[in-house]
């Protein structure tokens, strides 16, 4: 059997084994596709036939073995799964295959299509229809923060069991645990700025749910609204400030070696996007606090490709990409002698 | 400058990735283009970084070196000949981090430092951003 015709089989095993809702009658797989990007998670589209003839699309999403974060599949998946009847727009998940061998390289689980795509803000394009938003109707703006406060608002009850609860300490020693395990040089910047971060412990607020890569490269939007907040493979239970200083990063603008957007995350007026979100959750944003945030942000992000960086140098991948992320750290560490006003 | 990775090691990646799109039959997949994308983006990348990292460097080590002279603490004289052994930019992390640590909050030497590590992020970022044509941003 082919390469194709064997993660055909996978999937429709993965399919008819499962009796979650929606996963419909599927007969036969007419066609599977990988979507460019993911770093952490590979992605396919699937056409599906079901039983009555008709066709759908569907997201198969992947734990490839050389991951560049080593976050837990299922619990991405049971995530989903809890946040399907919130106000949310998440997709709905279908089925999960927990092995690691497949025929997709790794565990997958399936989750509804939803039309539409993420911007990436890196590209001048895609930064000139967001702002062309934002100078228009501010539908994907309103969108944007709407979905960030409903998320901050849904009941952490539900979550218990799924998502890791995290205070501040705990965030920080996440990211720094991890850049220390895998980093390759030294950085007197990272360093510093972990010990800045330390030294700014922010008046604890009731945990919420946290999205933690929360940008609109992590939305898809179609015909001008967001139709789906997808790649919850990092959220958990904790400070929900931290998504607010973490799309706040210069680097989720578009910059990387140039000034990206002058707009928060290239989506919205910085004080715009605060005040609709405080009045969307009754929540004072303390713009200090967001500082801190962003410069965890930062470091969260250059922790994560240091995992990638750390796994090319061992020869555990060829894949460039990994070993591309060591040229956005100069930006970052830019970004973190700014935040820390050096 | 404190950037994991040689220059050996990603020449070798970017072949890897040139050999693979000419063994590959037929046209290249969303995937396999973002992956030669990535390559010619590291490649330029590094040029960039070649053409202006020595000058980044002499000139960090010279604003260290200035503000260590200025400080007689045994740190300082300490540091400032470390500094002035390490071979390469990893080794000068190190033993900045090592003296950064040391210093107490605040400290003139501190803010010293970080102006020269400040300058130094700038000046990469620059070089970057100018590819490997060296035209400035």
């Amino acid at each position: 059997m082919s390469a194709a015709g064997e993660q055909a089989a996978a999937l429709l095993r993965s399919l008819r084994g499962s009796t979650l809702d929606g996963v419909g009658d599927p007969v036969r797989i007419r066609a599977i596709e990988q979507l460019e990007g993911g770093w952490s998670r590979h992605s396919y589209v699937a056409t599906v036939e079901d039983a009555d003839g008709s066709t759908r699309r569907l997201i198969v999403r992947v734990r490839p073995e050389d991951t560049v974060l080593d976050s837990d599949l299922e619990t991405e998946f049971r995530t989903y799964l809890a946040l399907a009847d919130e106000p949310l727009a998440t997709p709905r998940v279908y089925s999960y295959e927990p092995a690691r061998e497949t025929p997709f390289g790794g565990p997958f689980f399936t989750m509804e299509f939803r039309s539409g795509a993420a911007a990436n803000v890196w590209r001048a394009p895609d930064r000139a229809e967001l702002e062309a938003d934002w100078n228009g109707d501010r539908a994907i703006a309103t969108d944007f923060v709407d979905q960030l406060a409903s998320l901050h608002q849904v009941p952490t009850g539900p979550l218990d069991g799924v998502l890791e609860t995290r205070d501040f300490a705990a965030s920080v020693d996440r990211w720094q645990e991890l850049y220390e395990r895998v980093r390759v040089v030294r950085d007197p910047i990272v360093d510093e700025a972990y010990a800045w971060v330390r030294d700014r412990v922010p008046t604890p607020v009731a945990p919420a749910l946290v999205h933690g890569d929360y940008r609109i490269g992590n939305c898809l939007v179609d015909r001008g609204r967001i139709s789906a907040v997808i790649d919850w493979e990092l959220a958990y239970v904790g400070d929900p400030r931290f998504d607010l200083g973490y799309l706040s990063q210069p680097y989720e603008t578009g910059k990387f070696t140039r000034p990206g957007s002058a707009l928060l995350g290239a989506v919205a007026d910085r004080e715009w996007l605060f005040a609709r979100y405080e009045q969307r959750t009754g929540a004072a944003v303390d713009r200090e606090v967001v500082r801190t945030y962003t410069a965890l942000g930062a470091l969260m992000l250059i922790a994560i490709m240091s995992v990638g960086v750390r796994v090319y140098a061992d020869g555990g991948t060829d894949d460039i990409r990994m070993a591309w992320s060591r040229f956005v750290f100069p930006g970052l560490r830019q970004d973190l002698a700014g935040l820390m006003d050096w | 400058m404190f950037n994991a990775l040689r220059t050996d090691e990603l020449l070798l990646g970017i072949a890897r990735i040139l050999r693979r799109a000419a063994a590959s039959e037929g046209p290249l997949d969303g995937f396999e283009r973002s992956l030669a994308l990535s390559a010619t983006s590291v490649a330029r990348l590094l040029a960039s970084e070649q053409r202006a990292l020595p000058g980044i460097e002499t000139e960090t080590r010279r604003r260290l070196d200035l503000a260590l002279a200025a400080d007689a603490r045994p740190l300082a004289v300490a540091s400032r000949a470390q500094i002035a052994q390490a071979p390469d930019a990893a080794a000068l992390g190190e033993v900045l981090t090592a003296l950064l640590a040391d210093l107490p909050r605040p400290d003139p030497l501190r803010s010293a430092v970080q102006g020269a590590l400040r300058w130094m992020a700038d000046a990469e970022v620059a070089a970057l951003a100018a590819g490997p044509e060296g035209v400035p941003a």
